[in-house]
């Protein structure tokens, strides 16, 4: 395993979950490096998404234990995680479909004092308005920065799939968590618009954000990601840089030489 | 004609407060609630109760209190919002879209039938009755003058409540009940409690609607479950759909534009061929005609334009786009 000088931006121990007799993740252990891109594979079926549902809350483990700076993680409800720094997407962009661009920009990130229902009804003070007016001047930023400043008035929902996934990272830039983890989204893809993830996964990197990428798409892992864990069968089975994978028989046995037969 | 047009805007102006709660939870939530109506008949009948005094056998009620008619209505509102809170903690749980509204449905039915049949509570099918002319005597009204009065406090309270809404609106909680509605897995991923914001929502239309409820006892003067009927329910809905769910402006049109068919239905009916004669002979089947014309307006909405009249607005940033986006175009 690659020395880290670093505290692991999430250590997982021991998760499992079964679902009914299938054991969908089984004693899965990993430690993601902090300031890095981690790549999560495996065939289908492997247990990543299920892995991520664990880790972000959307599901709760049977047994086992996820440590994000410090706290244990499991059992807290999704939005709680979230609020602690750990931002996870979806494998199909979830966007608000019926809200702009710029507002799936601006509620990404949340606000606990001014979501209230009574800040609502009394309005803004001159502090808060001013910080509602810096945080629309830094979602067109970032809007700009992927591109899509002509269409942030548009309704999210009227995107093609690719500039869907494009407002998702563009989310994440405004939430700044600083764990994200990404659930496929080089899924329905073009190359070019891929080039452009890979630079803003360096970006997240670059402003504090460290990466843990689940994909399919092995030439983007290899171009993205410092670090790999291999799943298979609902449990780590390798972990190293991706070149020192190649060579592994248990991770060619597993997932890579599907590739090659197919 | 005077008298007509005062107790029509008087009943808009009620009907276009139940609306705009109906569209906390129908329209910002996305919550088709059934319940709605329950919390509307809760504030009537709490703001009867509250005012009129005790019971006079045989007629039987809980409190028969003889409180002030304003008092009278935060207490009704309470009431109601502690209705839909406890109705919200059950439904709001776990279920979502048709199975919510079953469960509000049911909800609904259970209040109906408890006030309909536990005659101690509100004294069963009779109704409670006796609110007259609140706060008339402490202006010196008499009944001539009352109904301009009444007029004017509910256009005012249409006013207040939908200056409410226009603050909610624009402001991050209801554009976080709206992320709830478009994607309440991705607005939990971005950090929102989704029970607890939902909750809110629901308990704040349940409180609006429960404020329409004590003006239409004061309106009504009495309230029992034949005004709780599926026809007043129908086009309460179909308001707030026709004008616009999400959108006030819309829902304020769609309570005029209902109001005005379901009033005038029954005068311009019977100027149709064929339909004058039917009207002085058979009276009744014109009323049912009334309801058909709802149900083809409600028809041909959800079939061509189930936004309805005004969509939600959305915002639009009026910033140029700077020069590198332009570049990208």
């Amino acid at each position: 395993m690659s020395a880290t000088a670093t505290a692991p931006a999430l250590v997982v121990r021991g998760l499992t979950k079964h679902f009914g007799g299938v054991y969908a993740v089984e004693d899965c252990s990993f430690e993601a490096p902090s300031g890095q891109v981690t790549g999560l594979i495996g065939p289908n079926g492997a247990g990543k998404s299920t892995a991520i549902d664990l880790i972000s809350g959307f599901k709760l483990p049977d047994r086992g234990t996820v440590l994000f700076k410090g706290r244990a993680l499991e059992g807290l409800p999704p939005h709680v995680i979230s609020r602690l720094g750990l931002i996870r997407t979806f494998q199909a962009p979830r966007e608000w479909p019926g809200l702009t661009v710029l507002e799936n920009v601006v509620m990404a990130r949340w606000n606990s004092g001014r979501e209230s229902f009574l800040r609502g009804v009394v309005g803004l003070g001159r502090a808060q308005r001013g910080t509602a007016a810096s945080e629309l001047v830094r979602a067109r930023e970032i809007l700009d920065e992927f591109g899509l400043a002509n269409l942030r008035n548009e309704r999210a929902g009227n995107l093609s799939g690719g500039q869907k996934r494009l407002v998702e990272f563009a989310r994440i830039r405004m939430a700044q968590p600083e764990l994200v983890i990404l659930d496929e989204p080089m899924g329905g893809v073009n190359p070019v618009l891929g080039e452009r993830m890979a630079l803003a996964i360096e970006a997240f990197v670059a402003t504090g954000t460290s990466v843990i990428v689940v994909e399919h798409n092995l030439p983007f892992i290899e171009r993205v990601t410092q670090h790999v864990i291999v799943m298979a069968l609902g449990t780590v089975i390798a972990e190293g840089p991706f070149e020192s994978l190649r060579s592994n028989q248990d991770v060619i046995d597993a997932y890579l030489g599907e590739v090659v037969q197919a | 004609m005077t008298n007509y047009i005062v107790s029509i805007l008087t009943e808009g102006a009620i009907f276009g407060i139940m609306a705009l709660g109906l569209n906390v939870i129908w329209g910002w939530s996305g919550d088709f609630d059934l319940a709605y109506y329950g919390y509307v008949a809760v504030g009537a009948y709490m703001t009867i109760v509250l005012t009129v005094g005790p019971a006079a056998a045989p007629a039987q009620y809980i409190l028969g209190l003889q409180l002030p008619y304003p008092l009278a209505v935060v207490i009704a509102v309470i009431t109601a919002m502690a209705v839909g809170l406890v109705v919200g903690l059950i439904a709001l749980r776990h279920l979502r879209g048709i199975y919510f509204s079953i469960v509000t449905l049911g909800a609904v039915y259970v209040m109906y039938v408890f006030a309909g049949q536990y005659v101690p509570l509100f004294d069963g099918y009779n109704g409670v009755f006796g609110l007259f002319n609140p706060m008339g005597d402490w202006f010196g009204l008499d009944i001539y003058e009352y109904p301009w009065f009444l007029m004017g406090l509910c256009l005012l309270m249409f006013a207040l409540v939908f200056l409410l809404m226009w603050r909610i609106s624009g402001s991050r909680f209801g554009m976080a009940l709206r992320t709830l509605r478009e994607d309440e897995r991705a607005a939990a991923a971005f950090g929102r409690d989704i029970y607890r914001l939902k909750l809110k929502g629901y308990v704040l239309g349940a409180g609006v609607g429960g404020f329409a409820g004590a003006l239409f006892a004061a309106y009504l003067s009495a309230f029992n479950t034949s005004a709780w009927s599926p026809v007043e329910i129908i086009v309460l809905y179909s308001a707030v759909l026709v004008g616009g769910r999400g959108n006030i402006w819309g829902v304020a049109l769609g309570v005029l534009i209902m109001g005005l068919l379901v009033q005038e239905s029954t005068r311009f009916l019977p100027e149709l061929p064929g339909l004058g004669e039917l009207n002085t002979l058979h009276p009744e089947v014109l009323l049912a005609l009334r309801g058909v014309v709802i149900g083809l307006v409600l028809v041909l909405f959800l079939r061509f334009r189930p936004q309805g009249l005004l969509p939600e607005r959305r915002f639009v940033d009026k910033q140029p786009v700077l020069d590198t986006a332009l570049q990208t175009a």
